[in-house]
């Protein structure tokens, strides 16, 4: 199969694509295909080409080559599928919803797609305050099916109406709300995964501390480069009993970090701390009328919850620390209905800005806290001398940055542009002590950059570690670790990434 | 049957520098510098020398190492490295003190959320022995807490994961790994932690029945020993006096965090949270104990180990695990420390192989004699 499309702006594929004539398939895949269908089924196994190229992107602007698509309803059906890509030694890929944003997800050299979405049971422990949920069960929805029973899933990536907690677990994704909650890892208890040659673990469990090196604890955010997910045992929070909303409007970037730090500094940890810039909030106010207010330069949304009495106080701390740092408003939503107006903004900030520009790169970086005020400002200087459009949206608590770059991706020269421009954001985020990702991963996209925060030692101990688990080589190649970590690299096979899978 | 025995090294002095021991005990080593410690354990990988590794000492009592050769004392690697308040973050050397830490912590109004009661306990140890806070039901486990891991591999090389930022995926999450490792991957010389501010209200309060304590939707604890229930509360004043309210117990102000239990034996207890007290209720007679509930951690203490046997078999078949905290000199009959050998194993081997070849550091310490 030789299927690169090579198309950037994934608006315009549909209808474009030419089903390319298949050529003559080598009789390996023909087999493999066989294998598959002979342990699946033959209508869980596709290799139309249309669907091969859907399968072949994430929401990265790379392009992959899928060699075929699987879908297993069991866990048993995942250890076969490993095992007969181990037979005709192709690699596996393991896929959610295709959310990620690092290239992940993308089959980089041909290599089976699994798609966990049938893997979709929930199967709630009330009483323990966990769940039992399949890879592919979808975020939003375990918190819908948990919310009867007074429970939710706190990790809540902005993709949360689309992404599956297997992809949370392979990134370790967090959210608006793991700031005080903390990311997908404090949330996995359990994990049933198959590894090489098929063998099928649980590792971790309900109980705390279970003996035994954190296998757990490792497969999580490990991008699928280990080995493939089935099922996570999650824990499960109590809903609060009550809940306070804040939007504050600063005429100043600064007076919404300050008021960040000098909360926490009261001792407050708020649920939720984010800041949208005044360009990011004007893309969302045009597409959502959320009412926002698009005369500031930044607005803070912020959280609390807890008892009745505490929100109050909570909320009222805020908003004191906010007007001596300069807000000029503070809205506490009144209801449920304004509180979900005020987050659908937030979290349909990505989409805003695909309402105005054909396409948008964004990185996902991290500071020290302290540090948020002076990154930013480099972050406008960098786009500014690309000549760069960029909109800010950031997990203000956490110190966590997604500069948004919005551009026109059939301009060449733009493209180069912005990978560059976004290069030097990531390092001018190291150079502050930084980190290359704060939820989104390293994927595809990033592994390069992993040079300029690890040494060649670190990265060797990176892959042994990756050795130990996958010696062949089966599970996403490419990802994550740049070719070559492995310092005294004996046999083993190196992919090399074809220079057609880049976009 | 597997013998339990007191590592030697757990009951000798400290402070002994760089000087060998005379009369035939293990040599002890204390660097003072992360590379002089690489050279310590690249010799020792060379020589095939066994090592285990002192903080505090407090936790020598897991698992059945055989004697050490020598003994690496992690004294010398202590202290604040970096801590700016402002981020929630601090950087310590492994050997620091847990309630020196803390103290300092303390008076910025931040806690790590280490053991509360940690006697001598290091930073160090308390990663690697994977032993948590009493507010873990609430802030969680010390998994929880880290961001960055240093050590040195047991060949020698000096190696990090993660880094000085509050959230952070890029690579494999090796601060994690080391919590309760029991330094088979690597000597930990020092780790970043995430802070947690220390609201300015805080309370404890004695209640009559366990269910009382549902009335406050996520209280920072509740410990239950010798029939004595405490919920811990802290906040903004206005929670606090409202959880207090709800409780409907005997409220005093600050927190009053008990001891662990002590005894010949000692021994952790883990189910899953709702079995708590079920499991408290199985506990042998005579033994005492600490139930942190919502987390399914017990910590117990007894002057024999009677009973043990069919606690293992009723908290394994419930899904968890017992665990010999600390046993005296002599064998504990048939018991392994650590019960059912995890599953995994063969992945686990060849993980400790990547990072200590040699299998030099604590040597079969690990549960499943790894």
């Amino acid at each position: 199969m030789n299927l690169r499309i090579r198309l950037a702006n994934n608006r315009s594929f549909a209808g474009s694509i030419q089903r390319p004539h298949l050529p003559q398939l080598p009789s390996s895949f023909v087999s493999l295909v066989g294998d598959l269908r002979h342990v699946l089924s033959e209508d869980r196994v596709l290799e139309e080409p249309v669907e091969l190229y859907l399968y072949s992107r994430d929401a990265s602007l790379m392009q992959g080559q899928a060699t075929c698509v699987v879908f297993p309803h069991t866990t048993e059906e995942v250890a076969d599928v490993v095992r007969v890509a181990e037979r005709h030694g192709i690699p596996i890929v393991a896929r959610g919803a295709g959310t990620g944003l690092a290239a992940g997800a993308i089959p980089v050299d041909g290599g089976i797609v699994l798609s966990t979405t049938a893997m979709n049971q929930i199967d709630i422990d009330v009483a323990n305050r966990t769940a039992w949920v399949g890879a592919g069960v979808i975020n939003l929805d375990l918190s819908k099916e948990a919310e009867p029973f007074g429970l939710t899933f706190a990790p809540d990536p902005s993709s949360q109406s689309a992404c599956t907690i297997g992809g949370n677990v392979a990134n370790n994704s967090g959210g608006a709300h793991c700031l005080a909650e903390g990311a997908t890892t404090s949330h996995v208890l359990g994990l049933e995964v198959v590894l090489a040659g098929g063998e099928t673990l649980v590792v971790g469990g309900q109980a705390p501390d279970m003996p035994g090196l954190d296998l757990k604890g490792l497969m999580v955010g490990s991008e699928g480069t280990l080995g493939v997910v089935t099922r996570a045992l999650v824990r499960l929070l109590p809903i609060e009993a009550d809940v306070r909303t804040l939007l504050l409007d600063f005429e100043e970037l600064e007076g919404a970090t300050r008021t960040v730090s000098e909360v926490i500094a009261s001792g407050l940890v708020p649920a939720a701390l984010e800041i949208m810039d005044q360009k990011m909030t004007t893309a969302v106010e045009n597409w959502l009328r959320a009412g926002l207010p698009c005369d500031c330069a930044a607005i803070l949304l912020a959280e609390v919850v807890g008892e009745p009495e505490a929100v109050e106080a909570e909320a009222a701390l805020i908003s004191r620390i906010g007007r001596a740092n300069g807000a000029r408003d503070v809205k506490v939503a009144r209801d449920e209905a304004e509180r979900a107006i005020l987050w659908k903004g937030r979290k349909s900030a990505f989409g805003a800005v695909a309402q105005v520009s054909p396409n948008y790169y964004l990185h996902d970086t991290v500071v020290p806290r302290s540090r948020l005020v002076e990154t930013m400002e480099e972050v406008q200087a960098i786009a500014d001398r690309y000549g760069l459009d960029v909109y800010n949206v950031f997990h203000a608590g956490d110190g966590n940055l997604h500069p948004l770059m919005a551009f026109d991706a059939s301009d060449p020269v733009m493209m180069d542009k912005v990978h560059k421009a976004g290069e030097e954001m990531v390092a001018a985020c190291l150079s502050r002590g930084g980190a290359l990702s704060g939820e989104h991963g390293i994927g595809l996209e990033k592994r390069d950059m992993m040079r300029a925060d690890f040494t060649e030692l670190d990265l060797d101990a990176q892959a042994r570690l990756k050795e130990a688990f996958d010696p062949d080589g089966i599970f996403n190649p490419a990802k994550v670790l740049p070719e070559g970590s492995r310092c005294f690299d004996f046999g083993g096979v190196r992919r090399e990434i074809p220079d057609g899978a880049w976009v | 049957m597997l013998r339990l025995r007191r590592s030697e090294a757990g009951d000798t002095g400290r402070g002994l520098g760089m000087t060998g021991t005379a009369g035939g005990g293990p040599e002890r080593v204390a660097p003072s510098s992360v590379e002089e410690l690489a050279k310590v354990l690249k010799s020792a990988t060379e020589e095939q020398r066994v090592v285990n590794v002192v903080g505090g000492g407090t936790r020598q009592g897991y698992g059945s190492p055989p004697p050490p050769d020598l003994v690496l004392e992690t004294s010398g690697l202590a202290g604040i490295e970096e801590w700016d308040p402002d981020d929630l973050t601090v950087t310590v050397g492994a050997g620091t003190q847990v309630a020196e830490l803390e103290a300092a912590l303390a008076e910025r109004s931040q806690t790590a959320v280490l053991p509360e009661v940690p006697g001598r306990s290091t930073v160090g140890g308390v990663v690697s022995a994977g032993v948590s806070s009493l507010r873990r039901a609430r802030l969680l486990g010390t998994r929880e807490r880290m961001l960055e891991v240093r050590l040195v591999t047991g060949d020698g090389r000096m190696i990090r994961g993660g880094g000085r930022v509050v959230k952070n995926v890029s690579g494999y999450d090796l601060p994690r790994l080391v919590v309760g490792a029991f330094g088979s991957l690597g000597v930990i010389t020092s780790v970043c932690l995430k802070l947690w501010p220390i609201p300015p209200a805080s309370a404890t309060v004695t209640i009559d029945d366990i269910e009382a304590s549902q009335h406050v939707t996520r209280p920072l604890a509740v410990l239950e020993r010798r029939g004595v229930i405490e919920v811990f509360l802290w906040g903004t004043p206005e929670e606090v006096a409202a959880s207090s309210g709800r409780l409907d117990g005997v409220a005093v102000e600050g927190l009053r965090w008990p001891p662990d239990p002590q005894g010949a034996y000692r021994w952790s207890v883990r189910v899953p949270p709702a079995s708590t007290s079920a499991a408290v209720g199985r506990l042998p007679t005579g033994w005492d104990y600490l139930a942190v509930h919502g987390a399914g951690d017990i910590r117990a203490a007894s002057a024999d180990s009677d009973g043990a046997d069919g606690l293992r078999d009723w908290v394994e078949s419930s899904g968890g695990a017992l665990v010999v905290m600390d046993a005296p000199d002599g064998e504990l009959d048939g018991l392994d420390p650590w019960g059912s050998p995890p599953p995994g194993l063969e992945v686990q081997r060849r993980l400790i192989s990547q990072f200590d070849p040699g299998r030099v550091i604590n040597p079969g310490r690990l549960a499943g004699g790894l």
